[in-house]
């Protein structure tokens, strides 16, 4: 470069300077160096298993070999089968049963706590404790509160004379046992991601409102919500991402029972392939759970950007 | 530098030789793997089973027992939940598995027809254990294409597990002392609603929650003692039948009239009958150690008035009979020393020559030798149950999948029972799937 600058040096040499320079910015096979690393796991923990994935999903296959071609027969036997049709459907509904009450309570508690008290410090640790917990401890506790007769639910009601309600076994409330189960489990992240949020609220509006005269609400509807709506939908598309996998909670509060009502998408792909031995049969759900997580993925992409072009 | 570097990369080499070394003056290593639970709290330490109590006091003990005897082997456990065969299915596929491991007789020949399981004549041979020492009902479960697939350890089966204070209660009790146990299903429904009205309790604990296992052993129970044969082609079950229905309405009429505790998991009803809930709790053999050693203990609701334990009655004209399975030791195929397999067939022959101990959980022995001995008949409740040896009757061994199958027997009959579906739909499904999972082995 310095050379570059020198006047009255050879044209070969300026060209040859002009070239090194140019070759700064431009694309250099060994920079993927500095990528190989990350593309290396990428490619054999990501892309690999997933066309390996559509490859099984083709095959009639245990885990012992790969069995033979059967091409779409495993993904008709899956839109024949009643039961994962209804672990379709189950798993929406627990993605409408959780996401929703995600969103709002972590809205909620992130409004409630988002001051410089140690009380609301205390709190916020609180509330997202339940978050570091692994899925059997939080199944256990809810065990524990759901049991029928011994659990904490039924003993307070009795202290009253009266029956709790089964969440672990009666089928209009298995899935909003593993919901509420959920909800408390994974409220602590939306909380933060909106607690972020609210403190990147520039000051200076808050104190333009109060100089005129604006109510609570009226700050809340008009400069609170508005300026944090893109996390809200962040966290909205992350929570049905995350909802749609659910998997420990129902296997171990209620095995997808009774009658199957609590059955999700990916506990039926785990009793396939490691009950049934029908991996083929395990692998083509993979892949249509994946097509349903891929849309709401996508979903994100087109309106963050759509959000972007208008802000 | 240059010296201190090669200073450092002899110490190194140094101690990766003592390394490389030490293996060959190390015990040999197994892995074992069971279910059974944990108690290392309670018996971690202990080597003498015969002061444990229950399914895991004793196999702990046992393990640590084998382990203290033997030096030269080193048996490492870990214990996976109950049944563990989805662990175990992904530990195959991913070449890994455990040197010996817990299987039913009734999933053995999944594992076997892979491939998986090593043969074990020779080995056993080499110990000094025949196949003629096992019972017929044991030597018959582990025995697969003519050759022994595992070290049979006992065979079990549901029970009739009695609280007889309150059966003095309702009346159900003979002149002898002994429970009056039904004959029939209007007997039973009839002893049931006098039980309800005299005890306000009702007559069955059941865990009906979470659970699919105990539905499907009562239903095969009472199908085999129709003669009914559901399972005479392993590719095709036939369980859509008047038989099955007659099974199905039977336990919708106990649920609906609150015969039986409801919305109980296997761990609720279990502390629900050892609280007194319930006049008959439904459950292995497994629990007799348990249930004989609360009834000793002053104060619990067993020790009131007594616990007795009954094979299920006969309640329909058919063979006398009901379901039964039994645990047995397999190992996996790998390549192994001459040292690790000698070290396998020690283990195997320690739990053969201890097996009375193991039937103290009160399991049947696998042993013939026990199964005659008067040490065995003198332990509580024997009297009752022995008769269960002629009576246990497993699924043809021919079936496959029968966990699979029995997910989808119990889930299907949950719904019949609890009435989420007609006990016809739930008939017609139950069949349909379990026949779409044989057809797609």
């Amino acid at each position: 470069m310095a050379e570059a600058a020198l006047p009255g040096s050879s044209s070969t040499a300026s060209a040859a300077a002009r070239r090194a320079v140019q070759n700064i910015n431009a694309p250099l096979w060994r920079n993927a160096i500095f990528i190989a690393p990350y593309l290396l796991f990428f490619v054999t923990l990501l892309v690999v298993p997933l066309f390996w994935g559509i490859w099984l999903s083709l095959h009639k296959a245990d885990a012992f070999g790969t069995g033979r071609f059967v091409g779409l027969d495993n993904y008709l036997r899956l839109f024949r089968d009643k039961i994962f049709l209804q672990a379709v459907g189950n798993t929406f509904y627990f993605v409408f049963l959780t996401v929703p009450a995600l969103a709002l309570i972590g809205l909620f508690l992130a409004l409630a706590l988002n001051r410089k008290t140690k009380t609301a410090a205390a709190l916020r640790a609180v509330y997202f404790s339940s978050s570091v917990l692994s899925v059997t401890i939080v199944t256990l506790i809810w065990r524990i509160v759901f049991i029928g007769n011994f659990g904490l639910l039924a003993t307070i009601y009795g202290w009253f004379g009266a029956t709790a309600p089964a969440f672990l076994s009666d089928p209009k409330l298995t899935m909003i046992g593993i919901a509420i189960a959920t909800v408390w489990w994974c409220i602590g992240l939306p909380m933060m991601l909106f607690l972020s949020a609210l403190q990147q609220v520039p000051q200076e509006i808050y104190e333009a409102a109060a100089l005129d005269n604006a109510s609570r609400w009226r700050t809340l509807w008009h400069i609170t919500l508005p300026s944090i709506r893109r996390t809200f939908v962040l966290v909205i598309i992350i929570e049905i991402v995350l909802q749609f996998q659910l998997f420990g909670q129902a296997r171990l509060m209620t095995q997808g029972g009774p009658n199957n009502v609590s059955k999700p998408i990916v506990l039926y792909i785990y009793e396939a392939a490691f009950t049934k031995w029908d991996l083929g049969l395990g692998a083509a759900a993979s892949e249509i759970l994946f097509i349903l997580i891929m849309i709401a993925a996508l979903a994100q992409y087109f309106i963050s950007r759509r959000k972007g072009v208008e802000g | 530098m240059t010296h201190t570097l090669r200073r450092f990369m002899l110490t190194a080499a140094s101690v990766l030789a003592l390394t490389a070394a030490a293996p060959a003056l190390a015990a040999t290593e197994l892995t074992v793997q069971r279910f059974f639970g944990a108690c290392d709290a309670e018996f971690g330490t202990n080597t003498d089973a015969s002061k444990a109590v229950g399914e895991c006091g004793i196999m702990t003990s046992l393990i640590n027992k084998f382990n203290a005897d033997n030096p030269d082997v080193h048996v490492t456990v870990t214990t996976v939940e109950w049944p563990g065969y989805d662990q175990l299915t992904a530990q195959f596929a991913a070449g890994d598995p455990p040197d010996i491991v817990t299987i039913h007789h009734s999933v053995l020949g999944d594992y076997q027809s892979k491939g998986l399981l090593m043969g074990l004549d020779d080995l056993l041979k080499s110990v000094g254990v025949a196949p003629s020492d096992f019972t017929e009902a044991s030597l018959s479960g582990v025995t697969k294409d003519g050759q022994i697939y595992a070290l049979p350890i006992d065979n079990w089966t549901m029970l009739f597990h009695i609280n007889m204070d309150l059966f003095k209660k309702a009346g159900l009790v003979n002149a002898d002392g002994t429970p009056k146990l039904p004959t029939s299903v209007d007997e039973l429904m009839a002893q049931a609603k006098e039980f309800k009205e005299k005890t306000d309790k009702p007559y069955f604990v059941q865990n009906l929650a979470n659970e699919v296992a105990l539905y499907t052993r009562n239903l095969y129970t009472y199908l085999f003692q129709q003669d009914s044969g559901a399972f005479a082609d392993p590719k095709l079950v036939k369980i859509n039948t008047p038989e099955a229905k007659k099974v199905l309405e039977m336990y919708k009429a106990i649920y609906d009239n609150d015969y039986t505790t409801k919305d109980m998991d296997y761990a609720a009803g279990i502390n629900a009958f050892l609280a007194g809930e319930g006049g008959v709790h439904l459950n292995g053999t497994w629990v007799i150690g348990d249930y004989t050693a609360s009834s000793e203990t002053p104060g619990t609701a067993l020790n009131a008035g007594g616990y007795a334990v009954y094979p299920y009655p006969q309640l329909f004209s058919g063979k006398k009979a009901q379901y039964a399975d039994g645990h047995s030791w397999a190992v996996s195929q790998k390549d192994r020393t001459p040292e690790e397999e000698a070290a396998i067939g020690k283990f195997l022959k320690f739990f053969n020559d201890n097996d009375f101990e193991w039937s103290r959980t009160g399991h049947l022995p696998a042993v013939k030798a026990v199964l005659g001995s008067e040490e065995f008949k003198a332990l509580p409740h024997r009297d009752t149950i022995s008769a269960v040896a002629t009576l246990g009757t497993p699924l043809p061994s021919t079936v496959q999948r029968q966990f699979a199958i029995q997910d989808i027997i119990g889930q299907e009959m949950n719904a019949a029972v609890t009435g989420q579906k007609e006990i016809d739909a739930a008939l017609a499904d139950m069949e349909s799937r379990i026949n779409d999972l044989l057809a797609n082995i």
